[in-house]
Order: structure tokens, then C-alpha cells, then sequence
């Protein structure tokens, strides 16, 4: 796949591929943390045995996921024991290899030290080999990602235009990512953090792409729609990330919120959290105008602490994209806190959540602060990324002087 | 001038009898008492009230006034609040406890499901829909009984019309007729339903059978509830009949563990006199088969093992008694050696310690040496949302899929439907198929528990309805069947044809599914603390995006510290170098 001739990549997949055959999926299948309702392998299930039994799966409310997921496993991939966990792993292997690729064109090098290592951040990470083991699908949608700025930084256009609006099927939140793609694709992905220059936006090329993602947006709805028969899915898969119907808990900060939230100030909340991830698409990119796939790496962050139904696998695929931008290592500002954070809360969350739903000697309140602490977690990482993008601007400095804001 | 005012009063009466004859209303109402193994006694109380020659209202009528209704017998303000709604059918079940069909069979009132349970026939016209009707209807109902009928709302209203066919008959409107049910496991019936539920008899609980109707006795019963049941009879009128069904037990209530009972010891009342607008009147006994009892006083006449009392005005109290007087004290049958009185036996539990998901059972057993069709329905509520993919059959240990067959399936819309599945399942002889499905339970808002949340919610029993026996009518399966019902004393003896006109149902106990609470004490909390990170994050991010990096001079230099201490100023995008001039 990579060409590399060593072995390290190869022997990854088959690792990955025992353990998605060890018995231990089974007990991960319900994990809220895992998957949300939104990428839920059983749900999949459900609504494709609905589907073949000629009900309208998106009559009822389990059923959330993307008309595309729904045609493409009822008809050409069906889901069994033995292929789903093959397809799974295929996904991140896919993942990895466009991870490879994405670090090479930013090194611009054909093959380096680090490729074997970049890719076993991406498969032995837990945070997403576990959301994997699961079957949920959001490793396909992490997979869809890495591969949009993957044919971005090749400036495939409409490769990676294509591969962002099938993402934008499975999750509208991918919808953010849309700006620093697109800005991405029309430049080139090496590292300027540490020499930042204006950006001189080509509008001329610009909107065309946009119009060009805007176009198979539009064809993939159209082909939801003629799958289902009906615009029904638009209300269940996007609505439900707008108006949060279901309030299964997950390691994000929407679901208990809106658990406890007055009636009558639901709407303005949904409202508030929905434009608040919009907020932060133009200074990122402003920001890091000499660097879209660094905008696009922290849009990444921000999308994993924000986003309504995250699984572990949103700040899986933040986290295993720090391995592509070894130069702002040194200039991490509490790299240290931020990984016992990380270490805390993960440790927390599936303990406490099974105090809370399982043991019954815990209440909704344990999960609730592990799912801020997580939130803590993943913020310092991120505030760890935009200070160390921007600090490496200032390089190296001599004894006694250090570096402050203004 | 005595006998002025006798006459007087001897007239108004004349004068009603003579009205209800005249409006074609005829009121009769009669006890079955039953015996049953397990030492207990099932009293059905039945009223029924027959308008002759009236037919349910047109709803296309609805836009224009409605006949003035004059009822003497009938129950206005049961009838008014048909009319109202336009109701062609209706029933309305409150019960209190367990039905145990293994060993008091199938009951005298078939609606046993405990809670309240409703479903009416109405006729689908664009004038008002069914819908709005039906939510009038419910709510009259829960003004008129006092029961919490306003909850059985969109979350609870289905349409299973597979089990719940018309009782009565149809009337031939020009459209067609919708069904809308729906149940409430968590209502209980008690003394404020009975008094309104009196009220609507002519003559109240004064005389006749329904003096019997003590409130301390009847819900002190192991079992008791109440039925309002309306059908279109055609060319006949239109019936309500009111029932009571108590299964008491007077082993419990004897000093020394007998089951002799008698009007006055079950019911503490006795038939003080007759209601004397009743056209019959009358207390029937189902007699036990063994020889060793006596009842008293005589029967009026004994047909089929049933003894009749035909209650008169010219008749003195009634109390009947049934005495085993050779038995000492009850000795109760070995459940395990005696079979259960139903064709199948039904079992459903929900395993699973999670809050957040659960596997539904469902265990049917059929007794009969020949195989049983049954149709099956859940209308479950979204608290408890159905995996119909891991659905699985298994008899003995051996997946058998091929058993269940879904005709129909609507999903769950978590705050607003319930899921309806109607299923048929084919039960070979003499064996036990076990159903399992995984379900999720959803989460709700703080403001959809119950005040006390803790305790779960209540999910209506589901329904059995067996209605084919043996493969294609085969004539071995009378002879078989009457053989088996030999080796038992109750089941010769039962009331119904072997295969009844209609399917009867079967209703399985009612479950508790236990749903995760959020801490109700915390909405400002969360707020204030979720906001906290979103903004502590939020202000961070633009902190660092919006404020210049600068570099500064750390190096104590005691006499000018202030003025190095911004050594140099660099735009972090444009100022590349900035350390180096500030060195």
C-alpha cells in the first residue's frame, strides 16, 4: 500500500484485523463512548433490516444514519459477522495510508523514517481503534476526512470535494471543514507555521470549488432522497445534529446540557451551540492563512470538543494528527497537563459511566464531570496547538527571553 | 290523604316503566360467580343497557346539532359524551392486579390488562379527524371516571387492528371506521372510579346486584376491575354494558382456611331487593365439578353445571352460599401437577442490569397437544425502544426463526409514538417458544420523568391473541383435546366452546423498565458549568488568535526592569525574526 517495502504498516492491519475478530466486540457494541446514535452499529442494523423489510426506516427515531450508509450496506457490502469488522478495519487502514500521505506531501519527501510511525499512531491509538472495534461509523467518517485533505493536499480538487460532501452525508458538522479544504486544495500543504506569509485569496479559483462542493452536496441529497423516497432522512440524520432528539450520553457537552435544559430555552440553546461551531471557521482561517492544513487540523479540534454526538474517534483523529507536525513539538505550551488531562478523563469516562448505568452506585452527575474533564482535556490540546502553531513563528530564543501576548 | 300520595308515587313509577318500555330501553344485569381451583372466587358483575333502534352518530353530523337525547334508563352522560364525539365502539378497561390465566383460566371479561386501556371505533371523516375526537373522547372518559385517561395520549395511542376488531357491528357510513388504542399500566382502579361508575346504573347501588359492589370488599380483592364496553348491535340498538370483575378469595378472609363462601361473607352485603327497572335480574353460579359441596338456597334452575337465581321484586334477600362441608380447611393445588386452564401460557421479563439497554423475553407455551397460531402484539411506549434486527426464536435451545411472523411494524418516535409490532407465531404442540430481542432505553429530559422517577415506568402488557388450533382444522385435535380436558375437573367444565366465535385474549402482566435519571436538582448547575468550559475555551482560542506574540526580556536587571521588560514587539505573521531583533 505504501510502497515502502517495510513490513510495519502491513503487520498494523493484521494486529488490527485479530482484534476486531476477538471476542471482545461484543461488549463494546452499546458503548455510549464508542458510538453515538448517530454512528451506532446496531442502529445500522436496525434501520437496514427495516429497509429490506419495506419499512421506512426513518419513520421511526432509532434509525440516524446517512440514506448513502443505508443503500450502499443493503445492497453492495451487506453486513455480516465476518465482514463488517474487515470493512472496518479496511476503513482505518484506508485512514492510516492517507495519513502516510498526507505527512509526505507536507515533508514533500516520497518516503521517510516516520511513515511506519505516523501510521501506528492512527491504528494503535485507542481512541480510535476502540470506536473501530465497536463498528461504529465514525471511523468511516474519520476516514472520508483524512481523505478529503489527503486529495486536498495533492490538489485533487474534485477528489477531495467529493470525498468532504460524502462526509457531510454521514455528519453535517463536517460542513465546517468545508472553508480550509477548499483553501487547502488551491495551495500547497507543506509547513510555513515557521514563516508565515499573507495569503492572496484566488477567488477566481475559489468559488468555482465551492460551487463545485455546493453541486455534489446537492447530487448526493438528491440521491438520498430518491433512495428513501422521501425527504424524511434530512429531519432524522442532519436535523437530529441541529435539535438533539436523542440525549444518549456521550463524551461531549451537548447531551447532559440539553438533558437539563428549561423547555422553553431549548430552542435558543440549540441555536447558540449550533452557530458557536461556525464561529471559529474564518479566524482559524485567517489565522493560518499560510497553513490551511493546520486550520483544517485545529477546525478538527474544535469539531471534536463542540460537535453534538462526538465518539472518542473525533478527538482520536485530533489527537493522531499531531504526529504530522512534529515541528511545533517544541513549543507545546503545557504539553504535560494536557496529556494527564487526556489520561484522567479517559480513564474516567468509561468508569464512570458504568457507575452511573451499570453498577447503579454512581448518578448522571459522575459521567457528566468526567465528560468535562474530557472537554478540559481536549481543549488545552487544542489551546496547546494554536499557541504552538503560532509560537513557532517566533523560533528559538536566546537566554532570558521568553515569549508573551500582547 | 295517605292514599292520594301512594297512588301518586304508583303512578310515577307506572308512568316510568311505561316511558322506558315505550323508548325501547331495556336495562338487565346479572352476577357469574365461579369458583376456581386455587380456592379463590371470581365474581363478574354485568350490566347492560340497550337503546332500541338507535345506531351511533354520523360524525359527518358533527357540524350540525345533535337529537335531544331522552334516556331514562340509558346513561346520559355516557351517551352524551358518544354523541359528543361521534363513537361508534368503545371500551374502557380499569384494572387492578395480575391475571393469573394458569389457574383461573381465561376470564369472563376479557380485557384484564392492568391500568387503564381504551380503545374505541370511530368513523374517519375529513369533518373532524379521528384524532381530535379521540382526544376528546379520552378526556371526557377522565372526567366521567375520574381516572388519568388525559395520559394516554399521542405517546400511548396506537392502532392495532389485527386484536381489537369490533365487538359489535359496524354501521355502514360511507367511510370507513378507524380504531384508536391505547394503554396505561400505571393507572389503578380504586373507589373513585366505582362511584361515578355506580352513578351510571339506573339504580345505582340501591337494589339489585350491584348493592353488592362494597367498596371496602371489592378492592380488598386479589383482582378487580371495571369495564365500560359500547357496541353498535344492528338492527338491535345500541348496547352499554358495565362490568365489574373481582376475583376474591375467601380463604383469606375465613378464620379457620376454608373456602366456603356466601354473598355476605365475600361482599359483606347481600340482594336486598330487586332493581325493579331491570327486565332480568339474575345470580349465576358456575358449580365445581367435584360432588362434595352444597349450595344454598336452591337455584331457580341448573342448566350445564350452572345454577340460576332470577332475582324478583317479590323476592326476599338473597344470600347464596357454597359450603364444601367434608373439607376442612382449603388445601391448594400443587402448581406444578396441575396444568395451566389456557390453550398457552405466557411469560415476558426484561433482563439486563444496564440503564441503557436490556434483552426482552418472551416465553409462550402451549398446552395443547396441537399446534397453536397466535397473533402477538406489543405497543410499546419509547421508553423502551425494540432491536427488531436481533429478534430471535428458539424452542428448546434450537434458533427457529421460521416461528414468528411480522405482518406489521411501526416505529418508535422517541416524545411522540409508540412502536406497534404485530406479529404472528406459530407455537408447535406441547413446547415453549422463547422470543428474544435486544432493546435499547432512551434518555430522557428532566422534564419528562415522573415526579417520582426512581420507580420506572410502567409498559403495557402485551397481547396474545391464539386463534388457529391444530394444522388445517384437523379432526384428531377434537378428540385429543377433549381427552386432555378429561384429566382435569376444571377444564370440562368451562363455559366456552372449545373454539370460540372470537379469539380470545391474552394479556401478559405489565412490566417495569428502569430508565436513567439525570440529577433533577442540577439545571443551573449544568448551564452555568457547561457554559463555563465552552466560554473558558472559546476565550482562550481568541485570546491567542487575536493578541500579538511578543517576546520579553526576563532577565532580572533590578534598575530597569520595567523599561525591558517588552524588549521588542513581532506580528506573528508578518514580524518572522522578531527574536532575533530584540536580541
Amino acid at each position: 500500500m505504501d510502497g515502502s517495502g517495510d513490513l510495519a504498516f502491513p503487520a498494523l492491519v493484521a494486529a488490527r484485523l485479530l482484534l476486531a475478530f476477538a471476542p471482545l466486540p461484543d461488549a463494546l457494541k452499546y458503548d455510549q463512548q464508542l458510538s453515538s446514535p448517530l454512528t451506532s452499529y446496531s442502529r445500522l442494523r436496525e434501520g437496514i433490516y427495516l429497509f429490506q423489510h419495506g419499512i421506512d426506516p426513518y419513520s421511526g427515531g432509532a434509525f440516524r444514519h446517512s440514506p448513502s450508509l443505508l443503500s450502499l450496506f443493503s445492497t453492495v457490502l451487506p453486513l455480516t459477522p465476518y465482514t463488517s469488522p474487515i470493512l472496518w478495519t479496511a476503513a482505518d487502514a484506508v485512514a492510516a495510508w492517507a495519513l502516510v500521505r498526507i505527512w509526505r506531501l507536507r515533508t514533500g519527501a516520497k518516503e521517510t523514517s516516520r511513515d511506519g510511525q505516523i501510521a501506528a499512531l492512527y491504528l494503535l491509538n485507542p481512541y480510535i481503534f476502540l470506536p473501530s472495534l465497536a463498528l461504529s461509523t465514525s471511523s468511516i467518517e474519520s476516514m472520508l476526512c483524512l481523505l478529503a485533505v489527503m486529495f486536498a493536499c495533492r490538489g485533487r480538487a474534485s477528489a477531495a470535494l467529493f470525498a468532504l460532501a460524502c462526509l457531510v452525508q454521514l455528519s453535517l458538522p463536517a460542513v465546517l471543514l468545508a472553508a480550509p479544504i477548499i483553501l487547502l486544495t488551491v495551495t500547497r500543504p507543506v509547513s510555513r507555521l515557521a514563516l508565515p506569509q499573507p495569503y492572496h485569496a484566488q477567488w477566481k479559483r475559489i468559488i468555482p470549488l465551492l460551487a463545485e462542493f455546493v453541486g455534489y452536496t446537492a447530487l448526493l441529497t438528491f440521491a438520498s432522497t430518491v433512495v428513501c423516497g422521501n425527504w424524511l432522512w434530512v429531519e432524522k440524520t442532519w436535523g437530529a445534529t441541529l435539535t438533539l432528539p436523542d440525549l444518549t450520553p456521550n463524551p461531549g457537552l451537548w447531551w447532559y446540557f440539553f438533558t437539563e435544559m428549561f423547555d422553553h430555552f431549548r430552542p435558543f440553546f440549540l441555536m447558540v451551540f449550533s452557530v458557536h461551531l461556525l464561529i471559529y471557521i474564518a479566524p482559524l482561517c485567517i489565522k493560518f492563512q499560510h497553513d490551511f492544513l493546520y486550520a483544517t487540523f485545529l477546525l478538527l479540534g474544535v469539531q471534536a470538543l463542540f460537535k453534538p454526538y462526538p465518539t472518542l474517534s473525533d478527538p482520536g483523529l485530533f489527537l493522531s494528527m499531531f504526529s504530522i507536525f512534529p515541528e511545533i513539538y517544541p513549543y507545546l505550551r503545557h504539553p504535560i497537563v494536557t496529556a494527564l488531562i487526556h489520561l484522567h478523563a479517559s480513564l474516567l469516562l468509561p468508569l464512570f459511566n458504568s457507575l452511573w448505568l451499570r453498577q447503579g452506585t454512581g448518578n448522571a452527575n459522575f459521567f457528566y464531570a468526567s465528560t468535562l474533564v474530557f472537554g478540559m482535556g481536549n481543549g488545552a490540546a487544542l489551546m496547546d496547538a494554536i499557541w504552538a502553531g503560532l509560537r513557532v513563528a517566533v523560533g528559538e530564543l536566546k537566554e532570558g527571553y521568553e515569549v508573551a501576548q500582547e | 290523604m295517605w292514599w292520594r300520595g301512594c297512588w301518586k308515587s304508583c303512578f310515577v313509577l307506572a308512568l316510568h316503566l311505561v316511558a322506558a318500555s315505550a323508548q325501547g330501553e331495556l336495562f338487565d344485569e346479572d352476577l357469574t360467580l365461579r369458583p376456581l381451583r386455587d380456592g379463590r372466587l371470581e365474581a363478574r358483575f354485568s350490566f347492560t343497557t340497550l337503546l332500541k333502534g338507535a345506531s351511533p352518530r354520523d360524525p359527518e353530523s358533527l357540524r350540525q346539532d345533535d337529537e335531544a337525547q331522552h334516556y331514562t334508563l340509558f346513561p346520559l352522560a355516557l351517551g352524551q359524551i358518544l354523541r359528543e364525539h361521534a363513537v361508534t365502539e368503545l371500551h374502557l378497561t380499569l384494572n387492578a392486579g395480575k391475571w393469573n390465566y394458569d389457574h383461573w383460566g381465561y376470564p369472563d371479561e376479557p380485557g384484564v390488562g392492568t391500568g387503564a386501556e381504551l380503545w374505541a371505533w370511530m368513523g374517519d371523516t375529513s369533518l373532524t379527524s379521528v384524532d381530535q375526537r379521540w382526544q376528546g373522547l379520552r378526556q371526557s372518559l377522565a372526567g366521567l371516571f375520574c381516572a388519568s385517561l388525559g395520559h394516554l395520549d399521542d405517546q400511548r395511542t396506537t392502532s392495532p387492528t389485527l386484536t381489537f376488531q369490533p365487538e359489535g357491528s359496524l354501521p355502514n357510513f360511507t367511510y370507513p371506521h378507524q380504531l384508536r388504542h391505547a394503554t396505561l399500566p400505571s393507572e389503578h382502579v380504586c373507589t373513585e372510579n366505582l362511584t361515578p361508575f355506580l352513578k351510571l346504573l339506573p339504580c345505582k347501588s340501591l337494589s339489585g346486584i350491584a348493592h353488592l359492589l362494597n367498596p371496602h370488599r371489592v378492592f380488598d380483592a386479589d383482582w378487580h376491575g371495571l369495564g365500560v364496553h359500547v357496541r353498535y348491535r344492528e338492527r338491535i340498538g345500541v348496547e352499554v354494558r358495565l362490568a365489574f370483575q373481582a376475583v376474591l378469595d375467601p380463604v383469606r378472609y375465613s378464620h379457620d382456611g376454608r373456602r366456603d363462601w356466601s354473598l355476605r361473607s365475600v361482599f359483606d352485603r347481600i340482594v336486598e331487593k330487586a332493581c325493579p327497572v331491570a327486565r332480568s335480574s339474575k345470580v349465576q353460579v358456575e358449580l365445581p365439578g367435584e360432588t362434595s359441596y352444597t349450595l344454598s338456597p336452591g337455584p331457580t334452575d341448573v342448566v350445564n353445571d350452572m345454577a340460576t337465581y332470577e332475582l324478583t321484586s317479590a323476592q326476599e334477600a338473597l344470600d347464596v352460599a357454597m359450603k364444601w362441608p367434608g373439607e376442612n380447611s382449603f388445601v391448594y393445588p400443587d402448581t406444578s401437577q396441575v396444568p395451566p386452564l389456557t390453550d398457552i401460557s405466557v411469560r415476558r421479563n426484561l433482563k439486563g442490569a444496564s440503564q441503557a439497554e436490556a434483552r426482552l423475553t418472551i416465553e409462550v407455551t402451549n398446552n395443547l397437544p396441537v399446534q397453536v397460531k397466535s397473533g402477538y402484539l406489543e405497543t410499546m411506549p419509547w421508553h423502551l425502544q425494540f432491536y427488531l434486527h436481533t429478534l430471535r426464536a428458539y424452542i428448546d435451545d434450537s434458533q427457529r426463526d421460521d416461528l414468528v411472523t411480522i405482518l406489521s411494524y411501526a416505529p418508535p418516535v422517541p416524545h411522540s409514538r409508540p412502536a406497534l409490532l404485530q406479529a404472528v407465531l406459530t407455537l408447535p404442540p406441547r413446547s415453549t417458544l422463547r422470543l428474544t430481542m435486544d432493546v435499547s432505553k432512551p434518555f430522557l429530559r428532566y422534564t419528562e420523568h415522573p415526579p417520582d422517577a426512581q420507580r420506572g415506568w410502567d409498559l403495557p402488557p402485551a397481547v396474545l391473541v391464539p386463534f388457529a388450533f391444530g394444522e388445517d382444522d384437523s379432526p384428531e385435535f377434537e378428540t385429543s383435546a377433549s381427552h386432555e380436558a378429561n384429566s382435569t375437573w376444571t377444564q370440562e367444565r368451562e363455559p366456552y366452546p372449545r373454539r370460540p366465535s372470537r379469539a380470545r385474549r391474552i394479556y401478559t402482566p405489565v412490566m417495569l423498565v428502569d430508565l436513567a435519571t439525570p440529577d433533577f436538582s442540577m439545571p443551573y448547575n449544568v448551564i452555568i458549568m457547561s457554559c463555563t468550559l465552552i466560554a473558558l475555551i472559546f476565550g482562550s482560542v481568541f485570546n491567542l488568535l487575536t493578541r500579538r506574540f511578543v517576546v520579553v526580556r526576563v532577565d532580572s536587571d533590578p534598575a530597569t526592569p520595567d523599561v525591558n521588560s517588552v524588549g521588542g514587539v513581532a506580528d506573528s505573521v508578518g514580524g518572522t525574526g522578531a527574536a532575533k531583533k530584540t536580541s
